[in-house]
Parts: C-alpha cells; structure tokens; sequence
C-alpha cells in the first residue's frame, strides 16, 4: 500500500477534527443532562402511579413494543449470519394479498408489526418525559454526527484508517458505541438506556484526550498492514456492542434488585427503573448483543493471530495484549455458558457479562499503556 | 433457556458404596458438566493473567533476570511457581488440561445424541397442540387431507424436515445446524490445540543479525540463537543463503512530541539463493511482508547499527576490522556492544561501550542518542585488556566479560574512556596501537521460522468462527400440524378443515410466535393464535 507508506500529516486536518470533537462531546453533555431528566420524568411521582403503570393497558403497550423489538433483533441476528435463519426472515416477508385481512384478526402476533406506535409511546411516561428524552436523542445525533466527522477528518488527515494508536482506538469505539445505540435506540425506542451509553461515551472520549492524545502521523510499519483495518475495525465493533450491552445489562441488574425489593422500600431516585421493559427482556436484549460482540470478538482473535503471524513470525507469543484479549474471549465464552447452563440464574450469568466487560476495559485502558510486550502501538 | 446437559442413562449413583468404577465415573461425570466447563473458563481466564503482569522467559529472559535482581525475596519464590513461565507451568497446563478433557468428555456423548436426532424422525404430535408454548388455528378451504399437504409444503418450503405418524397431523423439525455448529465449534477447539501442538513439536525458528554487505547461510552453527521442536533434526535445514544489500529506514521528523523518532519504514533489500546451484534473486523483506525460502519464512523483526571499526598494533598492522553490530537499548537507538581483539599484544584487547546514531553532545546524563536516524553518529568505549576469554566459555558478543581484564588507564592513571567520531582514530597509550571508527553500516535481525502447524491450527481456527456462528444465530424449532374436519355448521361452502399448529424451540425463540400465525395465516383464512410462548394470556 504505497499510498500508506508515503503519506504524512496534514495538521489543519488534525485541527479541524478535534475541534469536531470538543464540539461533540460538549453536545454529548447536554444530551446526558437531558437524558437524565428524562429518567426522572419517566419515574412516577407516587407508588400509586407507579404500580397502575405497571398493571393495565401500559403494560400491554410495552409487551407489544418489546415483542417487536425482539423480532426486530431477530432480522438483526439473521442478517448478521447471512443465512436467513430457520425460516424466519420467510416469515417477515411473506406479506402478499391475502394477509392483510388476515392480519388483524391476529392481534398478539401481528398487532404490534401493523403498528400501534401511540401505544408504546403511550408507555413510556408523561408528554414532559418523551419530550425530554427525544430531545435527548436529537443531541445525541448531533454529537454523534460531529464525532463522526471528527474520525473522518482525522483518518483524512493522515490518510490512513484512523485507528492507529489509543486516542484513534478510543474515539472510533466511541463512535461505534454511539451509532449503534442510536440505531438500536430508534428501533427500540430505548430512549431511557441513554444515560447508560451516553455517559461510557463522554467517558471515553475524556479520557482520550486528557491521557491518550496522540498528535496525527504516520504509523509504525508493524500497524501498516490491512490487517490493522480488519482486525481493528471488528475489534472496535464488537466493543461498541459490549459497551452498549454493558449498559443493558447494569439496567437489567438494577431493575431485578427492584423488582425483588419491598415496593415501600424501593428508592424514589430509581422510580425510573418502573418505566422500563421487563427484566427478562432488558436481559435477552443485554444477552443478544453481548452474543453479537462475543462472536466479533472471535473473529477479533483470529484475525489478530493471522496478523501477529505476518507481522512477528508467530501468530501466538502471549504477548500481554494476546494474553488480554484471550482473557476477554475466555470471560464472554463463560458467559454464554453460564446462561446455557441449567440451574444458572440469568442475574449471576449477567455479572460474568460485567465481569467480561470490565476485562475489556482492562485490555484497553491498562495493558497498553503500563503492559510492556510487543503492542507498543499507544502512541504515548 | 435450555437444559444443557446431555441427558445421560446412568443417572443414579448407587448411594451406599461407590466402587473404584462408581468413583470413576462420578469423576468423569462431574469433570464434563457444563458447571465444571463454566468453572474451568473462569479459572483458565484467571490463570492467564500473571503471564501478562511478570515479565516471561519465553518472550524477554532478560527482564526476568532484571526482576530477579531487582526482588531477591520475592522473586525466587514466584519462579519456583512458574511465575515467569506461566504458559509451560504445571498449573496453568493442568487447567486447559483438565478442560480439554472435559471438552472431549462433553463432545463424545454429544456428538452421539445429535447423531441419533439427526437421522432419527420428529415425534409424533401431542395430543393437545394448545398446550403447546405456541399455538395457532386457521380455517383451511379444502378436505383434511389437502390441508395437511399444504402443511407438509409450506414447512418444507422453509428446510423443514417434515414427517407424518398418522393421517391427520404432521410433524417437523428445523435448526439442526445449530447442535451441529456447536459441536463443531467446540471440536475445532481441540484440534487448535492440536495445531498448536504440531508447531511446537515439529517448528523450529532460529534468529541472526545480518550487516549490509553480509550474506547468511542458512546453516544450525551459523544462526545467532536457536530454538527447536524435539521432532526437528537441526541438521537438516533449507540451506538457502541470503545476503543483505541494503537496509533502508525511516523515522518520523515532522510531527514532534512522543511521536518524534517513532520508526515509519523498514525495508530489506536482499539476494537470496533459495538453494545451492540455483540463480541468485533479489527480494526484498518488510516488516509485514515476510520473505518464504525452501519452506521456511524469514521475517525483519529487527535493526540496528554495525559501526565498521578498525584496530592496528603499534606497527600499524591491522589486527581487527569489521562492521561490529551494536544492539539498541531504547527507541532512540542508543546501542551497546563490546569489540575483541584476541589477537593483540602482548595482552588481548577488549572494548566495550555505546554507539548513539545521534550523540547528544554534552554527555551530562552520560551517553545519549537524541533520535535514531545517523544524524550525528559517535562510539564511546572504554578500553581493557587482560584475558577476554576466562576459562574458555561461552559468551555474549555484546559484552565483555571483565573477570580477567583491567581497564586501560590514561596517563593520570584515570580510565580511558574514548570518544569517536566516524574518521576519527586514537592512539592508545603505551604502544597499544590505535583504534579507528571508519563508518556505520546497518544490520538486519531477521527471524526464520517454520510452524508445520500454523494451516491447521487457522483451518480450525476458521472453523470455531463457523461453528459459532451457525451455534448462536440458528434456531432449533419443532412445529406440529394436526388437522381436523370442521364443526357441521361451518360447512357452508364445501368442505372446509379446522388446521391447528403448535410450536416448540428449543431456546428462547421471541419470533416463534410470529412464525406460527405467519403459518397459519398462509393455510387458511380466520387464523387465530391462541397461545404465544412469551405471553399466554390473550386480550
Ligand atoms: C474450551 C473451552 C470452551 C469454550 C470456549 C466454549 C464455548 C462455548 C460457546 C461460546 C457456546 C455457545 C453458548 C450458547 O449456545 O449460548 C458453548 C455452548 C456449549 N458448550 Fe462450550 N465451550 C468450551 C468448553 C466446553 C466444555 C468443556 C463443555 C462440556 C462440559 C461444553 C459444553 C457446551 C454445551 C453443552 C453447549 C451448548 C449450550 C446450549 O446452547 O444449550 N463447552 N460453548
């Protein structure tokens, strides 16, 4: 790739796109403040309302929203696999002539695919709360537009994918991160899980720049390879997925601890745990992207083996960036076994998936800056 | 979620007594039930850990000694634990150990049952399809036994596999591919382990450092350093040869901070004779781009500077001369090495010291290289004779070993320490002869391996992603079809047939119910669900 050999920095580039990104993460924190105020609308203001939102036809509005978010995940899934799993996506698209008649007499399968969106917008609090959190979700596109411009101008500016060291790494997972939220957000109206992800992200971008900023250059010849776009890219996609997951999942572990406490004790500040969909479905959504990730993360490892292999001569050294990323892998795999097993309760398996989450952030944030092996590719 | 375990036919454990075979299979059956799995995965994960945290034998034998050195308490004990070499460590082995076993141990029985379901028939019917998960009815316009062959297409139309027990229901099953990617994914396990194996028992790889102008034989005496597999027979290497023309590298210069001096290019330029007799051919070797002769890969994974020195004796008769290769201590190059003059006399001739491709002048902090390109190159040695070799040993070429040497001293009586610059030269005192830096070459380090392992271990490797993915993403479904005439008083146009459909998965399945009314809404008209797996009561 000559291109790639011959080509050095264009600083005006590097500016613009940090300036980008100050922007974004400005518009990130007034989406977070939103966000958080949207929580608090959505908790009902009394334990009355709390429990009439729980019963009734609210409920049935957040089964339908939720039963078409899971086929909406589905189609996900089996777009992902390429191969149209056992028939479902025939299922989806089978809508000739005669269904449509036929659909409305089906009301608990093929209702919610009609639409009823007044119904689960009906679910998801007062008129102040949905203002809030689309609000929220408008700045979070906006920030998440000015991110992506940020990474584009970056990788401009050094004409090459920009993903080369830690603070590249950090903004371009980020971005990921954001964008799949934002995707899954729209589909799922998973207005609420906003602070969860939205909050890792400003996080993430924080540290990027007060630790990991790396002036824009050129890369070391061990990165110049298309193995770094491959095996980074993936790599960042299936970390985007966890954090996303993460934040499902932290949603998930706090709800169940409410759903099992006394309603007298529950704590008013968590009220908007009420609004949310149900555990078991916070939990098989947490499950299905963590599933996703896990299997990126597969392909992460591989391909990294297969570039360590050009690049060192040996596509395993337990170099202390292999040994991580092996340690990541092995923590998921406990997880999808743990929530196969028999006789394992979800919530024990979904603090392995926390667990594996925080390796993640170990193999990021540690091992490449204090870890001393053959990945010295941080930039600091 | 699923039962995972396999069921297994020897369920009970006679309580009373466990015989040495009771005992056995006790073991056996708790080492290969998913908890055990889940546990090993846990501790395997645990015990990779400190080989990222110690500094490991196999990757940097010195940093280890610099840890022993630095905590003589602490340190023995944590190598007498393997600390330093946690992936041959007994422990770290006895746990993958123990999880391959119990990999094998699950794979076996299951690989048995799906045998048996993959040739075996789906089950006949339940009689109360309602009571099924998942339920639908619908109308068919037609006699029962059209209707039912309706069913049997619309399922086969969607990979169904689809029998009939009887002449008013229909049975069919799909998502076989799930067990069979799970399976495979966890065989191709084992056989990367198996790879891996391969490679350690029959690879070989064996480091050199080559200066411009020098050519290398491929031959076990001639490589620098030398690590084999106890299958390999290290006299039987491919003999190529290769000589290295020219090494080109580059560091940065325009963007400044950590970044400055990071290296940007490496580039071999080599004549290689694959084998004796054969043509010399130029090829070039980068970092990333490997170089393959007679089966074996040569890789750059180094560089450095060789500064071309000369000694004379005091009658001006050369007695050394040779580009002495230096190796870098620090991303800027500052290189240390040791040149040996046996030959010298009356005493033999030893020195050692720095080489900084960019001096920083002044030295207040010592010798320092400033940036490492040759920008303003200088050796600093120290000079010292006595005997270079005591007792006959092996030794490092980079250092001396000073047990039998002194230093040289100036004429104050101080040590000498010299200072040159390329052209320069120095007389040393006392009718020693002189010393003369006449240029800097480079030197390639290239490493070259063979892992007759590595294509099976990626063909497996290849094959867990498959097997994942076909594990994860398939669905396992069992649908029933059972048809019956309709009430009497429905029969107004003809015959019409009530159709009922029940759906079973295997995990949990949130698209099942739509699939079943989909089912249902294309064999006939009125469908109706009547249960759905994720919610059974119906508004
Ligand atoms: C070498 C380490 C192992 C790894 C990395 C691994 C990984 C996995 C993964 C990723 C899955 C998919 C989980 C799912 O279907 O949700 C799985 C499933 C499974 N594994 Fe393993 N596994 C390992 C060892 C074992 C062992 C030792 C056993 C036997 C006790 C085992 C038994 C199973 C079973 C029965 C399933 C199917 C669960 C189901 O979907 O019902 N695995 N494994």
């Amino acid at each position: 790739m000559p291109l790639l050999v011959t080509a050095s920095a264009t600083p005006e580039l590097a500016n613009w796109s940090n300036l980008a990104l100050y922007s974004a993460m400005a518009v990130y924190t007034i989406a977070m403040l939103l966000f958080a105020a949207h929580l608090a609308a959505l908790g009902p203001d009394t334990e009355a309302d709390a429990a009439a939102a729980r019963a009734g036809a609210d409920d049935l509005g957040d089964d339908l929203a939720d039963d078409r978010a899971d086929e909406r995940a589905d189609a996900l899934v089996g777009a992902v696999a390429g191969s149209g799993a056992a028939g479902r996506t025939g299922g989806i698209g089978s809508g000739d002539g005669a269904a449509g008649p036929v659909r409305s007499t089906l009301p608990a399968a093929d209702g919610p695919r009609v639409g009823s969106s007044a119904a689960d917008e009906g679910s998801r609090g007062s008129l102040r709360a949905r203002k809030l959190g689309s609000t929220g979700m408008s700045m979070t596109w906006l920030a998440s537009v000015l991110l992506l411009a940020s990474v584009v101008l970056r990788g401009l500016s050094v004409a090459r994918a920009p993903w080369g060291n830690m603070f590249e790494f950090a903004t371009a997972g980020a971005t990921v991160a954001a964008f799949a939220y934002l995707l899954l957000a729209r589909r799922y109206r998973w207005e609420w899980l906003g602070i969860f992800v939205v909050g890792p992200i400003l996080l993430t971008l924080g540290t990027a720049l007060l630790a990991f900023y790396t002036e824009a250059a050129e890369l070391m010849p061990a990165l110049k390879s298309v193995w770094l776009v491959i095996h980074v890219t993936v790599a960042i996609l299936a970390v985007g997925l966890f954090i996303v997951a993460f934040g499902l999942g932290v949603a998930y572990l706090l709800k169940v601890r409410r759903d099992a406490a006394e309603v007298g004790t529950r704590s008013r500040r968590l009220a908007f745990l009420d609004s949310l969909p149900s555990a078991t479905r916070l939990e098989r959504s947490a499950y299905g992207l963590n599933m996703v990730g896990f299997i990126l993360w597969t392909f992460t490892l591989v391909a990294g083996a297969i570039w360590a292999q050009k690049a060192w001569g040996s596509y395993w050294t337990w170099d202390p960036k292999e040994v991580w990323t092996f340690v990541v892998w092995v923590v998921y795999a406990a997880y999808m076994h743990a929530r196969a097993t028999a006789g394992w309760e979800p919530r024990k398996a979904m603090w392995i998936a926390i667990a594996a989450f925080a390796t993640v952030i170990v193999n990021f944030a540690i091992v490449n800056v204090f870890f001393v092996g053959q990945h010295s590719y941080s930039g600091l | 979620m699923s039962t995972a375990n396999p069921p297994r036919r020897d369920t009970e454990i006679r309580q009373p007594q466990l015989g040495p075979l009771g005992w056995a299979r006790w073991v056996w059956r708790n080492l290969t039930s998913m908890r055990t799995a889940l546990f090993l995965l846990l501790l395997l994960s645990v015990a990779a850990v400190p080989g990222s945290v110690f500094p490991q034998r196999s990757i940097d034998a010195g940093r280890v000694a610099d840890y022993l050195a630095a905590n003589p308490t602490v340190g023995p004990w944590l190598d007498r634990f393997g600390f330093f070499e946690v992936y041959q460590s007994p422990w770290f082995s006895a746990v993958y150990l123990l999880l391959v076993i119990s990999l094998i141990g699950c794979i076996i029985p299951r690989t048995k049952l799906h045998w048996h379901a993959l040739r075996s028939r789906p089950p006949r019917a339940p009689r109360h399809l309602e009571r099924l998960g998942t339920c639908a009815t619908a109308e068919y316009a037609g006699p029962p036994d059209a209707a039912l062959t309706a069913a049997r297409e619309a399922l086969r139309r969607k990979r169904f596999r689809v029998f009939s027990h009887d002449e008013s229901s229909v049975s069919a099953e799909v998502g076989f591919l799930r067990e069979t990617g799970n399976l495979l994914f966890h065989v191709a396990i084992c056989v990367v382990i198996v790879g891996v194996a391969v490679g350690h028992l029959f690879g070989w790889r064996g480091d050199v450092i080559v200066t411009e102008g020098e050519t290398f034989a491929s031959v076990f005496s001639q490589y620098d350093t030398f690590d084999t597999g106890v299958m390999v027979d290290p006299s039987v290497l491919p003999p190529f040869t290769i000589r290295l023309d020219k090494l080109d590298v580059r560091f940065e210069r325009e963007v400044g901070g950590a970044q400055f001096g990071a290296p940007r290019g490496f580039t071999a330029y080599t004549t290689a004779v694959e084998r004796p007799g054969q043509a010399p051919q130029e090829r070039i070797v980068t970092v990333n781009e490997p170089l393959t002769l007679g089966g074996a890969d040569i890789f750059l994974l180094g560089n450095g500077y060789s500064p071309v020195v000369t000694v004379r004796d005091a009658a001006g008769k050369v007695i050394y001369q040779q580009a002495t290769p230096f190796l870098a201590q620090d991303n800027l190059y500052k290189s240390v090495g040791a040149i040996k003059v046996p030959s010298a006399a009356p005493k033999q001739l030893g020195f050692s010291g720095f080489f900084l491709p960019t001096a920083e002048p002044t030295f207040v902090n010592g010798p320092e290289s400033v940036f490492p390109d040759l920008d303003s190159p200088e050796l600093a040695l120290s000079v010292w004779e006595g005997n270079l070799f005591p007792g006959g040993r092996p030794q490092s070429v980079y250092t001396l070993n000073t047990a039998e040497l002194a230093p040289v001293p100036r004429a104050d009586g101080k040590p000498l320490a010299i200072r040159l610059k390329p052209g320069q030269s120095y007389d040393l005192p006392g009718g020693r002869g002189s010393i003369s830096f006449d240029g800097v070459s480079r030197f390639a380090g290239f490493s070259v391996r063979t892992d007759p392992g590595k294509g099976l271990t990626l063909a497996a490797a290849l094959a867990t992603l498959t097997g994942l993915i076909a594990s994860l993403l398939v669905r396992r479904r069992r649908v029933f079809v059972r048809v019956e005439p309709a009430p009497e008083g429905d029969r107004s146009a003809g015959s019409t047939t009530l159709v009922t459909i029940g759906a079973l998965a295997k995990s949990a399945d949130p698209g099942l119910a739509a699939f079943v009314s989909d089912l249902a809404a294309q064999l006939g008209t009125s469908p109706t669900l009547v249960a759905a797996a994720t919610r059974t009561e119906r508004t």
